[in-house]
């Protein structure tokens, strides 16, 4: 078992949207060198939970610590410096710039000098070092300069893995990466994120594939109506147990029926 | 608008392999080389024209008249400019043309009461009005949008009202100020070229550069691009809209004291109609009205365009009701082009 | 998501309300001055393009005269269009505050017919200014400048500032608003009776439109200036094209040596009028035109007769020259608020 301090620790989370009460006092935590697994029904406040932890939205109550202290985000730029990598599902990338414009996003390399004072890019050392990046977490890209855009889904799910990866020093989201992808790519995927494990990041691991998140976590929070009804090792679930839990069948340790009395 | 519904198997081997879509067949692939080089089909409309009108009215390459081309580009390039700046970022503003107005008239009341100064620093003075007034319309529409949260159409469409009515007021709708030194310092000193003129020029290269190699171009295009991708990867994105904004507020702000130089005068209704020219330009340039796209060289030739066909229409003495039809007719063509264009044209699938 | 859209739709109720606010409280104070007056001492005035310096001219003289009479203007009229389609609406608001008089510059003689119909029904007295609705009889008065007269003069003053000669031809060009506004098209109409008439040798060679942009009048005038290297002669239509043709022939050095003359008589146009550029400038009057039509309305008020008013009244073109008196220039200049 991993005995790293957690790394993430999400405390008592509340977010609640108008009347809904997305997020319902949700805790768990994410050591070093560990996959856990975010499941749950469309609706089980997932990306919510994701959008809490990567600094777009802030959370009603309830906190987010990293590495034992706490943080407060105020926006994605907060949690990016603080070491928190997101990969948004379906959304994370510009499509009309470069790969290696994506990669570097946000954190763009300036040109020695005057020029580099003034704001100018260093482009050609990004795509060079975009190139490396994503090859160095198992991915190859051309050297040229065509835009997302004209990548297939498959390819720009493997950027935007790659740019995460690449960039993450703590903690590592990954908002259903495995969409859209094939068998072989998904495979690939899995080794990625096996990768990041293994270099020491902590991994919080979104997905509706449930083969995936049994292949690949160490551990698996269920969330369902906001709440968060399951937290344990992987070891304990099978495909129906899992199955059971994320729709209600089976009742988790902290079932939000029992606790409504 | 991005499309990732797609189950692509990657190829064999390395994990996840990256490498350019292939086009559907050879044809459909040249074709699409073709019209990503846009600039380059515009430049070669803007030489035939320019040949055209040449050898209809040999006129039209003399001295007098390529510096009359300069000057009348220069009335609107520099909104063109600012609108590529607002448009890539996937946003729009009205409110230019009545900016130039208002900077021009409220410019040149001001410099109306500055007796007894020398010319240049009368200028310069006018100059800083007009640049302040700018940056004032800029930042109301950057309260708008980014406070009140209206939509640019919205926020600069208000502004464009307001401040042509506000010059209306101002200038109690006759122009004002009759300065003759200003006139004489658009007149050409060096070949073709007036001071004004060659500014404006620096300006336009300044603008080209940073629209594409520096990080302010770069975070503007990916906030066209997807503005959730660009917060997310850390980008302060009201900020850099609030940048653009008052950028295309600076550049209109200039752009009046350039029309009231070559007027004399600050005119009540000068400007009202430029931010269509402006917009036209950009268009016809390729840069896509859904942001995230567009190269600033193709709205400069597109400026260019407009003004080669409005002044060579008058030079071969064409029915001047032809000016708009054929305008009208360059947006066609320079439409059906970006439909052309693969995954974010008019007939894009998704 | 819905907690940022809420945020977002309190701060538009905050900015619209600030901003319906302060339009409130700006009518509020315009509408103090008008409401000062009792109904029956009101004459509303009602134009197009009330921004026009002509208009505001007539604004500053109707205004005095009304004044020294005991009366007040209600001074109404678009900004800057000229257009029927914005001006009934006005001029219906004006009738139901049911003013003493109306004095009316119709955009066009058809479709404000009916709207001056309801107040004549009404038992109030309509004057028209500049222009004239279909059925003349039925206003109480009409005093208008004579644009055909004034392009005739014009075309007199174009040919004497290039020393017309008999034999001789002479390349000229003229700068218009658009092919359709109304005094354009009855200016150029006079224009080109005069040429036909005195002065055969003047070829029009160039007509250009502005779009009420004086920059684009400048434009026209600079590309004819290469394109007619021989041009004679600039007849500037109005008020616009004057700004941008005398900008255009300062630009390119050719003052005096390319004769222009003007129309409308805006202080920037006088000023230049006075250093050369201008050969001429044709003047109209509208200080007289609603100090006339104020005096009929008011003489009708006290009589309820229409004897002793005049019911057509048709006032010269002023030709201004640089030769013109200061005092004549002065007088002529079209005042402002």
């Amino acid at each position: 078992m991993n005995e790293n301090p957690p790394l993430l620790e999400v405390d008592h989370v509340t977010k609640t949207y108008f009347h809904v009460h997305a997020l319902t006092d949700v805790s768990f935590s994410v050591r070093a060198g560990e996959v856990v697994g975010l499941v749950g029904d469309n609706g089980a406040g997932k990306s919510t939970l994701v959008k809490v932890i990567s600094g777009v939205h802030a959370p009603d109550s309830g906190s987010i610590k990293l590495s034992g202290v706490e943080q407060s985000f105020r926006s994605p730029r907060d949690a990016i410096e603080a070491g928190v990598e997101t990969l948004y599902q379906d959304s994370g990338l510009a499509p009309d710039l470069s790969i290696g414009a994506n990669v570097f996003l946000g954190r763009e390399k300036l040109l020695p000098g005057i020029r580099g004072k003034l704001g100018f890019l260093a482009q050609r050392e990004m795509d060079v070092q975009a190139h490396a990046d994503l090859e160095r977490v198992g991915i190859a890209v051309p050297t040229g300069r065509s835009t997302v855009s004209e990548l297939s889904g498959g390819q720009r799910q493997a950027v935007a893995i790659g740019r995460a990866i690449a960039w993450a020093r703590k903690v590592i989201v990954l908002d259903e990466p495995t969409n859209h992808l094939g068998a072989r790519q998904a495979g690939e995927v899995l080794e990625v994120i096996r990768a990041a494990r293994s270099q020491g990041l902590g991994v919080i691991f979104i997905s509706h594939t449930l083969p995936h998140v049994l292949e690949v976590t160490d551990r698996i929070v269920v969330l369902r109506l906001g709440r968060l009804v399951r937290d344990a090792p992987t070891s304990e679930f099978d495909t129906n147990s899992l199955l059971g839990t994320i729709t209600g069948l089976i009742g988790g340790d902290r079932d939000p029926a029992l606790e409504a009395t | 608008m991005t499309q990732q519904g797609v189950d692509a198997p990657g190829p064999q081997g390395a994990a996840a392999v990256v490498e350019p879509a292939e086009g559907a067949d050879g044809a459909l692939e040249r074709i699409r080389t073709l019209v990503r080089g846009q600039q380059f089909l515009l430049l070669i409309a803007l030489v035939v024209l320019v040949v055209f009108f040449t050898i209809e009215r040999s006129a039209f390459i003399s001295q007098t008249e390529i510096s009359n081309l300069l000057n009348d580009w220069s009335t609107v390039v520099l909104l063109a400019v600012g609108e590529t700046f607002v448009i890539v970022s996937g946003g729009i503003d009205l409110s230019v043309g009545s900016t130039v107005t208002i900077s021009g008239v409220v410019a040149a009341k001001v410099m109306g009461g500055m007796t007894g100064t020398s010319e240049p620093v009368i200028l310069i003075v006018g100059l800083l009005v007009c640049i302040a007034i700018g940056l004032l319309v800029g930042a109301i529409n950057v309260l708008l949008i980014n406070v009140a949260r209206l939509v640019p159409f919205v926020a600069t469409l208000a502004t464009l009202g307001a401040g042509a009515g506000f010059a209306l007021v101002i200038s109690g709708g006759a122009p004002v100020g009759a300065d003759s030194q200003a006139i004489e310092f658009t007149t050409p000193k060096l070949w073709v070229f007036s001071w004004p003129v060659l500014a404006i020029i620096a300006i336009v290269v300044v603008s080209y550069l940073y629209l594409h190699y520096s990080r302010f171009g770069r975070f503007t295009f990916a906030i066209g691009s997807n503005r959730f991708a660009a917060r997310a990867a850390g980008i302060a994105v009201k900020r850099q809209i609030a940048k653009i904004y008052m950028l295309s507020g600076l550049l209109a702000g200039i752009t009046g004291m350039f029309y009231f130089l070559r007027l004399g005068s600050g005119a009540p209704t000068s400007g009202s109609g430029e931010e269509l020219q402006a917009i036209a330009a950009v268009v016809i340039g390729g840069v896509s009205l859904l942001g995230g796209v567009g190269r600033l060289g193709g709205a400069l030739i597109g400026a260019a365009i407009l003004t080669v066909v409005t002044d060579g229409l008058v030079i071969i003495n064409v029915n001047p009701n032809w000016n708009q039809v054929a305008v009208a007719g360059l947006i066609a063509a320079a439409a059906a082009l970006q439909a052309l264009r693969p995954g974010r044209g008019l007939t894009s699938s998704d | 998501m819905y907690g940022v859209m809420s945020r977002g739709r309190n701060r538009l109720m905050l900015a619209a309300a600030a901003l319906v606010a302060a339009f409130v409280a700006a009518l509020a104070a315009s509408n103090a001055q008008s409401q000062a007056a009792t109904a029956n001492k009101v004459i509303a005035f009602n134009v197009g393009a009330a921004s026009d310096p002509f208009f505001v001219a007539m604004e500053v003289s109707a205004d005095a005269e009304a004044k020294k009479l005991g009366y007040t203007v209600d001074w109404q009229g678009a900004p800057t269009e000229y257009s029927p389609a914005t001006q009934i609406p006005i001029v219906d608001t004006q009738f139901a505050q049911k003013p003493a008089a109306l004095i009316i510059a119709p955009t066009d003689p058809n479709a404000l017919q009916a709207p001056v119909n309801q107040f004549i029904k009404a038992g109030i007295p309509v004057v028209n200014v500049d222009t004239h609705v279909t059925k003349l009889g039925s206003v109480l008065s009409f005093i208008t400048g004579n644009n055909a007269n004034g392009g005739q003069n014009a075309a007199k003053a174009l040919a004497k500032a290039m020393h017309y000669t008999k034999g001789k031809t002479y390349q000229v060009a003229v700068g218009l608003t658009s092919a359709t506004t109304t005094t354009n098209v009855a200016r150029l109409a006079g224009f080109k009776q005069e040429i036909k008439q005195h002065y055969p040798g003047i070829k029009i060679v160039a007509v250009g439109y502005s779009q009420s942009q004086p920059t684009k009048a400048d434009a026209n005038v600079s590309n004819w200036l290469s394109s007619f290297p021989h041009l004679s002669g600039i007849f500037a239509i109005d008020g616009t094209n004057a700004s941008g043709a005398s900008a255009a022939i300062e630009a390119h050095n050719l003052v005096g040596k390319v004769a222009l003359v003007g129309y409308d008589a805006y202080a920037t146009n006088v000023a230049l009028l006075k250093k050369g550029v201008f050969s001429a400038l044709i003047a109209q009057n509208p200080t007289q035109e609603a100090k006339l039509a104020v005096d009929d309305v008011v003489k009708y008020l006290k009589h309820h007769s229409k004897g002793g008013i005049k019911h057509l009244v048709t006032l010269p073109n002023i030709v201004l020259t640089p030769k013109t008196s200061a005092a004549a220039l002065t007088k002529y200049t079209y005042p402002a608020p």
